[in-house]
């Protein structure tokens, strides 16, 4: 538990940190940026009280301070490049907010779709050792981890969406309309997602499957008369999924990538998207919120899969 | 012990008979034409070094052999079912019947021999499980009937515990526990006591010897150290590069051995027979300083404390001191031999370090009458480095000595000639000058680390347990190599080893180590007649059975 | 002792040295091939990469286009040739940017640790847990866009990894006990660290840097195929996937051909990793 104390710490300085440099890198940096914000309508007049309105004639720390409350408390700043209207910029908050639940969906589906059939094929591939399904195993998830997973999901709009018409390309179901209906289209991009990982994460099980196969405990395991399904099931595939849990969370990072990546290929309003097309734009507070988000996502996911990790290996738990 | 040192009644019925039996892995034959059986009740010895075939031959006894191994000649039969039959494919839905139930097995390593995530008491019952209708009730009072039989105490605790929560003794007992609760009739011991402490060690042979003394059961024990097959065994088997070279009764190998291999291996184990004299004894005298001059000593080391940084470097955690060895005092006269022996873990390597300034969270007194000592290393494989030559790794330390001292350097012919020179004192031909470690063996290995670490010619040289990963008839020759060039170049050693033997066999002075403390020390034969610490005699305490 | 065991180990190693090491040959093939066909893309393409013709838009592979022909009517196949020389190009300077960067680092901080170390580490770790392709595209954003910006900011994204796997190794290394005998005989800390340790590091290092040609060729393709990468009229694989994938339909092939080269170049270069990687793992001490 004093661990749990300590990463808890650790977790919130790194957030922290994380924060800091966001704000250095998109309202430090970048210097005074008024006049591209306005563009041709700017006169001095109009960029003095722009200057004004954004705080921008606040010292840095003043700055952070007002930035990083008003991220607490939900206000995201505003965008320079989607206005609401005439003479209002769009706040950031709801430029993103119906756009979060797609990513987040499309992770979570290719995590799940990993999980699922990882496991299976690692021990199947595990038991297949030195016969010919090894070898086939071998060259599939060579390939598969060499796709780009803009690529195969070009591969599977057309495969699944033009020959066998499955789905229709660009045909997005929102979540809000029929939940169902937007799951079921965004099964495909997510399975252009965990295609590479899954082939990742069953050779990593099957390498950690066949370490453990090697290991002393299972000859005695073979000692005692235990069959090798017992050997199997009883012994090494729970050892050999404990180093496959800290492998799924190291992917996390490579996962989300994937998305932002993989929404453009199906055309999937979700944040990767914005942010794409913000960073084209060089709309920088959106592009700030956005790094933000993602970051701490996946420093949560991290300090949640260590956590995880302590709890079912007895060898940290029962120190 | 006298009594079980004569020999078996033979019996007409054996409990296990290996006819013939030969072993393939690849093209190359592990066990070559083995023929050996074990009665009821009886204990035999397999003795050989690595590579003789002996773990091969138990592995196939208990069914256990690789896939990558196959049976090419002979049968084993048990208890007159017969179980592999040269030609056939190894039965493993029959062997299952037997394994765990009438045969049994304890492995050499215990740290890695349980499975790390289960609890030892679910490990033991699953032998229940696997071969009795015992209701699942009824298994946990079982399970810690079997832990107090072997002697484990505060056993409902140590039902819930893992692995890695006991020491090794615990963990091969949990082990023998699990080999004993069906009460088989064969028991397979393969170098159950090499990885623990020679106290430990004593433990668990005993532990052996009353099991079988009580289940009267067959066992085969497989061993690398002749001293300790005829401590346990009635019957001992020597094996040699893959055949059975000799099988005579434990007293009789020792005393009549019929075959120049076993005479070797006898020869090679360290005895309290010294060989010959000693060079530190002629030239120099002991340290009990008889010749009256006051001479100069090569390190003074005084009341030195050695700690150790514990925890790791993180943000929060606040570092702890732990004091390693304490209070060490004692002085190393130039061509001696001085001998530290204790357990693993005692502080031996902690204050070899120490010495040589590798850790300097010290404090007291360190004095040095020597220019840079030098090191041996326990593990040949480690200790050099493995992108070089080995011409290149004899004459690295005199480039660097040059470097260090314009007045030292040499040539790049006088460098090559010195490096010849110490290849040849090794004992290796020049051959071995371009060869890379890898292409030598464990023995060759440790010689050129010898040459390397006494190139330089330094008055003082430790050796961190230079024998303990090589076999006993190595073991006899890098002693002697050892030996012989501190007698050509006159170096004092600090010789640390675990095994009291092998200190015996090499100091002049002994120091005994427990704990982090020099609890005795003093000339070799003195200590050995009459030590004076309990603790002391309890290392001595194998032989004093 | 188990050396009756590893005994087998090594019957096994046997078998496998006999039949060859076919990842170091297959992915020497494709890799070589790749560099290959880009090296003469620079030079000389069977056809211009800009003349268009409204005749022949949409081909389908012929003799004289082997790739066919794109919706400006322009060959494929050379412009494949040039995309996969920048590609390759890029990915060239931004592995050897990152790796010589980490050589140093991993070197410095890994043998000597202490304060330095400590920071260094805090910092790699940060930027391993954030997605590669985000922090670049993040870099971009505040750098701007093209191609030098591109490979610095790939440049520095990828360090990190070499720093971790050039530490690990020394910190691995530095311990050993030839290296603690080579302190002994008084040998100097620059001598250790580049005459001592590092050619024992090597193969380690090279699996890295196929690894990261991997990384870096994914994505330099995926940050062309966002569009912030290299820009037209520069041709480039992902820029091309991004184009073909709006004539999906009517010209498949367009889009096949950049984005199975990406997928020759990536598994050739991750082949000839574990080919690497097997290779001296059977070398390495034979024990």
């Amino acid at each position: 538990m004093q661990y749990f104390g300590k990463k808890t710490v650790t977790l919130i300085m790194t957030l922290f940190l994380v924060s800091v440099a966001a704000f250095l890198a998109f309202q430090i940096i970048p210097g005074d940026v008024v006049g591209s914000i306005l563009g041709t309508e700017a006169t001095p007049e109009r960029e003095a009280k722009l200057r004004e309105e954004l705080g921008f004639n606040d010292p840095p720390v003043v700055r952070y301070m007002n930035w990083i409350t008003g991220v607490l408390r939900g206000d995201l700043g505003k965008s320079w490049r989607y206005s609401k209207s005439m003479n209002e910029m769009m706040p950031v908050a709801e430029l993103i907010g119906d756009k979060l639940p797609v990513t987040l969906w499309l992770a979570v589906l290719s995590v799940l779709l990993i999980v699922i059939v990882s496991v299976p094929l690692g021990v199947f591939w595990a038991k297949s050792r030195g016969r010919a399904a090894d070898a086939v195993f071998s060259v599939l998830t060579q390939t598969a981890m060499a796709v780009p997973s803009f690529f195969l999901g070009i591969l599977v709009t057309y495969l699944f969406g033009m020959v066998l018409r499955w789905f229709t390309p660009g045909g997005y179901v929102s979540y809000q309309d029929n939940f169902v209906g937007f799951l079921g289209y965004l099964i495909f991009p997510a399975l252009s997602v965990a295609v590479p990982k899954i082939a990742m994460t069953a050779r990593f099980l099957r390498n950690s499957l066949l370490t453990e196969m090697s290991s002393d405990y299972v000859r005695t395991a073979r000692s005692k008369g235990a069959t090798e399904q017992r050997v199997m099931y009883g012994h090494v595939l729970r050892n050999a999924l404990m180093p496959v849990v800290t492998f799924l969370g190291m992917i996390i990072a490579e996962i989300v990538a994937g998305s932002i990546v993989v929404e453009q290929v199906f055309g999937l309003p979700g944040v990767g998207r914005l942010l794409i097309s913000s960073i084209s734009t060089r709309d920088l507070p959106v592009v700030e919120i956005l790094v933000l988000y993602i970051t701490a996502v996946v420093i949560v996911v991290y300090f949640l899969v260590d956590i995880v990790y302590r709890m079912i290996d007895p060898r940290i738990s029962h120190k | 012990m006298e009594d079980r040192v004569g020999m078996f009644p033979k019996n007409e019925n054996p409990m296990i008979q290996i006819q013939n039996l030969s072993v393939c892995f690849g093209g190359t034959e592990a066990v070559k034409n083995v023929d050996l059986e074990i009665a009821r009740g009886e204990i035999l010895g397999v003795v050989g070094e690595s590579g003789s075939g002996k773990s091969v031959t138990a592995l196939t006894v208990m069914g256990l052999l690789s896939e990558s191994g196959r049976i090419t000649s002979g049968r084993v039969i048990f208890d007159k079912d017969v179980l592999i039959e040269s030609g056939e494919r190894l039965n493993r839905a029959l062997y299952r019947r037997y394994q765990g139930q009438r045969m049994s097995m304890v492995f050499q390593e215990p740290m890695t021999s349980l499975n790390p995530t289960r609890r030892v008491g679910a490990q033991v019952e699953e032998m229940l499980m696997l071969h009795t209708e015992l209701p699942r009730q009824q298994w946990r009072e079982k399970v810690l009937e079997s832990f107090v039989s072997v002697g484990l105490r505060d056993v409902e605790q140590l039902y819930n515990c893992y692995p890695h929560q006991l020491s090794g003794g615990m963990r091969q007992r949990v082990m023998i526990a699990m080999a004993v609760i069906l009460h088989p009739d064969l028991i397979v011991a393969d170098e159950p006591t090499t990885a623990l402490d020679v106290t430990v060690q004593n433990q668990i042979i005993a532990l052996l010897r009353e099991i079988n003394q009580k289940e009267h059961n067959a066992m085969l024990f497989i061993t690398h150290d002749l001293n300790l097959a005829r401590r346990l065994c009635h019957r001992i088997a020597v094996m040699k590069d893959g055949r059975v070279v000799e099988t005579q009764s434990a007293k009789d190998i020792f005393e009549n051995p019929r075959e120049e291999y076993t005479r070797s291996l006898i020869q090679a184990v360290p005895t309290r027979v010294r060989c010959k004299a000693r060079p530190g004894e002629s030239a120099t005298g002991t340290g009990s300083a008889v010749s009256g001059e006051i001479r100069r000593p090569v390190l003074e080391v005084h009341d030195l404390n050695v700690y150790y940084q514990e925890g790791t470097n993180s943000l929060f955690g606040r570092r702890k001191r732990r004091r390693v060895v304490s209070g060490a005092d004692f002085v190393l006269y130039p061509g001696e031999v001085m001998g530290l022996v204790g357990e693993s873990g005692c502080g031996k390597s902690s204050l070899s370090k120490a010495i040589l300034g590798m850790n300097r969270n010290v404090e007291g007194e360190i004095r040095h009458f020597s220019t840079r000592p030098q090191m041996i290393f326990q593990d040949p494989y480690s200790s050099l480095n493995p992108s070089r030559t080995v011409g290149w790794l004899l004459q690295e330390p005199l480039r660097a000595a040059g470097r260090l001292d314009k007045s030292r350097q040499m040539s790049e012919a006088d460098m090559r000639a010195a490096a010849c020179d110490m290849l040849r004192r090794v004992g290796l031909d020049e051959s071995c000058m371009n060869r890379k470690p890898s292409q030598l063996s464990g023995g060759q290995r440790q010689r050129i680390s010898i040459g390397q670490a006494l190139i330089t010619r330094p008055g003082f040289v430790i050796a961190d347990e230079p024998v303990s990963a090589l076999d006993v008839t190595l073991q006899a020759q890098i002693m002697e190599l050892m030996q012989r060039l501190q007698e050509e170049l006159g170096v004092a050693y600090l010789f640390i080893s675990h095994d009291i033997n092998v200190v015996y066999r090499m100091s002049d002075r002994i120091m005994v180590m427990k704990d982090g403390e020099i609890v005795e020390q003093g000339d070799t034969e003195e200590l050995f007649a009459h030590p004076r610490e309990a603790y002391t005699k309890l290392l001595l305490q194998e032989d004093l059975e | 002792m188990t050396q009756d065991e590893s005994r087998t180990k090594v019957y096994r190693l046997k078998g496998l040295k006999q039949r060859g090491n076919p990842y170091l040959w297959i992915g020497l093939f494709m890799t070589g091939t790749a560099v290959l066909m880009a090296l003469v893309g620079f030079f000389w393409t069977p056809c211009s990469t800009t003349a268009m013709s409204a005749a022949e838009r949409f081909c389908a592979p012929s003799p004289g286009h082997p790739f066919g022909t794109d919706n400006f009517g322009r060959d494929i196949l050379s412009r494949v040739m040039k995309g996969a020389g920048s590609t390759i190009f890029i990915s060239s300077l931004v592995v050897f940017f990152s790796g010589g960067l980490g050589i140093v680092i991993g070197a410095l901080t890994g043998y000597f640790g202490g304060l330095l170390d400590e920071i260094v580490m805090r910092f790699t770790d940060a930027v391993n847990g954030f997605p590669s392709i985000l922090l670049a595209l993040v870099m971009i954003s505040i750098l701007g866009s093209g191609k030098k910006n591109l490979i610095l900011s790939l440049g520095i994204v990828f360090t990190p990894s070499f720093v971790r796997i050039v530490r690990s190794e020394f910190i691995r290394l530095r311990d050993a006990d030839y290296i603690s005998r080579a302190r002994l005989m008084g040998v100097g800390r620059l001598r250790i660290l580049f005459v001592h340790i590092l050619p024992n590091i090597f193969s380690t290092f090279w699996v890295s840097v196929m690894i990261g040609f991997n990384n870096g060729i994914l994505a330099e393709s995926g940050m062309s195929y966002l569009g912030i990468g290299v820009r037209p009229p520069d041709a480039s694989l992902g820029e091309m996937l991004s184009d073909a994938q709006g004539y999906l339909l009517r010209a498949p092939w367009y889009a096949l051909a950049p984005g199975l080269t990406i997928v020759w170049i990536v598994l050739g270069f991750s082949l000839l990793g574990e080919g690497i990687r097997q290779s001296s793992g059977e070398a390495s001490d034979g024990r």
